[in-house]
């Protein structure tokens, strides 16, 4: 029955964000994940690289825009790029290794040779393979995406003529001053890798809007009194930045007084506004999702040897099909920070999250199972219809110093719900 | 005359081999029990028990084992959390209910030292992890660097470091130990 109705019919009649609406099957289909590669991850701007990563010319690493590899280079020149890694004459990978510095790659398969900055260098036997003259270098220049960076997060997309980086972030870009902007960053090490059985949607959902689950997912926070109550999801600031993207913020006002390292005040404030600086100050945790599927996270301070600590994130859900993803978890640090705070910051990132994550184990746990769900249902009859009206009749707060849509408190599902309306209006092809 | 029954054991003697076996056999049977409390006694007070994360470089690019970004950053506080979570809480709900595990430690190389209480042995893990009821399981395989030190008569883990074989982890988190 079902198979019949037309699917953008079907999107367009049961995923109803503003209502609070979203229907399960959405989750998991095969049909909306083939969307999803070619209507999201094949137009939107996607998180490739950080760009302490790429210090050396030359210096390149391999990431994923959806399902598909790319190299990140920088190209001899000094300019960033990011190509499609695949050889222009039968689509070979041409390099199957994370990172490496090369001033050229050489596919395996028939020697086919590209400058790290794109153009086609030649091939074996050349004039004999293709008399008189060889191949016409500019055909065979590397299929490139556009790129982009913002407070050193680099980003790429496949639309030609795509919107400006900065208006795609829009207002999330005042946040993410505060969380990668606010110093110099560094990642530290490679990325950890893992595989989850979840939909890439319900991990960046949660991170954008989901405070509410600590209360009940991480309760072993509070049992264990690493924290006061079991309330601490909720003191702060929940934001519906527009665009898809969302975060939230916890903050101490019980506890006034910076939480971040004192050193590293001077670099803070010469980056940061007045408001951003004070509200850097109150921040006791902060997460959120850049759509589709990158992720950043403050975890919650936790003291460790005396001394008050957290250690930031940087994370991605990569598809990997309509319920498999793989996760990219890296830390990120100031770079010019005390020892202590590297060092401390990078064990409380293991401890809490990451494969062996005292947090993120849990989540794990309720992405596979939301997503069995999901998968099992598809052959309902009915529709079955998920609550997302958290929040729905809140007003926001008219006096908060960032953009976007900030309400009080961070009990809210708006977030997931600006998440769900840019998803629904790419899949659709709906200007909005 | 001489006969292959006289040629030396390694440096390390057959009865400090022979402990540091049972040992390690005895451990993995407590994990495997979930005897979280026991195994949290064995550890030592100056623990360090890191697991690195791996990479696909090519030959000749540098080490495939990238010791900055790490799985388990680790010591005996908070182990100490980590078996609290398991056991005083209801809500470590990674592993409750709780996964079934078998690990297999084998192939143990034996060298001295550090230090004059200590005994450095490599093994070959094989941690078995089966959840649910799909019939399906993870393996998680890698090579275990232990320091073990004779402390008030007793053997305890002094330093784990573990080399997983797998750049991407095919089990969904490390909520077991390793």
């Amino acid at each position: 029955m079902k198979q019949a109705v037309d699917l953008d019919e079907r999107l367009r009649a049961t995923v109803r964000p503003e209502e609070g609406a979203i229907p399960l099957f959405v989750y998991s289909d095969p049909d909306v994940y083939r969307l999803e590669l070619e209507r999201v991850f094949g137009r939107v701007w996607l998180f490739v690289a950080h760009e302490s990563e790429l210090q050396e010319e030359g210096a390149f690493v391999v990431r994923q825009m959806g399902e598909q590899s790319v190299i990140v280079a920088r190209g001899d020149d000094g300019q960033i790029r990011v190509f499609l890694n695949a050889c222009r004459h039968r689509g070979m990978r041409l390099t199957c290794e994370d990172r490496g510095v090369a001033s050229m790659w050489r596919c395996p398969y028939h020697g086919f040779t590209f400058a790290n900055y794109g153009n086609f260098m030649g091939t074996p036997f050349e004039r004999a393979a293709y008399p008189p003259d060889g191949l016409d270098r500019e055909r065979l220049r590397l299929i490139e995406a556009r790129c982009d960076s913002y407070a050193g997060l680099i980003f790429a997309t496949w639309q030609q003529e795509p919107e400006p980086l900065a208006d795609f972030l829009g207002d999330l870009r005042w946040y993410l001053d505060i969380f990668a902007g606010r110093a110099e960053m560094e990642l530290v090490g490679e990325a950890q890798r893992w595989v989850i059985p979840s939909s890439w949607k319900l991990p960046s959902e949660n991170f954008a809007s989901d405070a509410y689950h600590t209360a009940t997912a991480h309760a072993f926070l509070a049992r264990l009194g690493l924290v006061r109550g079991v309330d601490f999801g909720r003191d702060g600031y929940h934001v519906d930045a527009g665009g898809g993207h969302g975060l939230g913020m916890g903050v101490h006002d019980d506890r006034p007084g910076s939480w971040f390292p004192g050193d590293l005040e001077p670099e803070y404030s010469s980056r940061l506004s007045v408001d951003q600086l004070a509200l850097l100050h109150r921040v006791k945790n902060f997460h959120g999702n850049v759509f589709p599927n990158l992720s950043f996270l403050i975890p919650n301070f936790i003291p460790v040897d005396g001394r008050l600590v957290t250690g930031m994130m940087l994370r991605l859900w990569q598809p990997m099909g309509p319920d498999k993803l793989q996760a990219w978890s890296w830390f990120l640090v100031e770079k010019n920070a005390p020892e202590w705070w590297k060092q401390l910051g990078r064990r409380m990132y293991v401890q809490t999250f990451t494969s062996s994550g005292m947090f993120d184990q849990d989540d794990t746990e309720n992405w596979e199972a939301q997503t069995e769900v999901a998968t099992a249902a598809l052959t309902r009859a009915d529709e079955v219809m998920l609550d997302y009206t958290m929040g729905l009749d809140a007003a926001p707060l008219a006096d908060f110093p960032g953009p976007g849509t900030v309400y009080d408190g961070k009990f809210s599902e708006a977030a997931a719900r600006t998440f769900y309306r840019t998803w629904l209006d790419l899949l659709l092809e709906e200007q909005r | 005359m001489s006969s292959i029954w006289v040629l030396p054991a390694q440096e390390v003697s057959p009865a400090a081999r022979l402990a540091a076996e049972d040992f390690l056999i005895a451990e993995a049977a407590l994990l495997d029990d979930r005897r979280f409390d026991e195994w949290l006694q064995l550890l030592a007070d100056d623990l360090e028990y890191i697991v690195p994360t791996r990479t696909i470089r090519r030959r000749g690019n540098g080490s495939d084992i990238d010791w900055e970004s790490r799985h388990f950053d680790d010591n005996k506080a908070s182990m100490a959390l980590r078996v609290r979570r398991l056991t005083e809480t209801d809500v470590a709900w990674a592993e409750d209910p709780p996964s079934f595990t078998r690990r297999v430690v084998a192939n143990f190389r034996y060298t001295p030292g550090p230090t004059d209480l200590e005994l450095t042995v490599k093994t070959n893990l094989l941690l078995f992890r089966s959840r649910g009821t799909k019939g399906d399981n993870d393996l998680i395989a890698g090579e275990r660097t232990d320091v073990l030190r004779l402390v008030n008569g007793a053997l305890k883990i002094a330093k784990r470091h573990v080399v997983l074989d797998q750049a991407t982890l095919g089990t969904k988190n490390l909520g077991v130990f390793l």
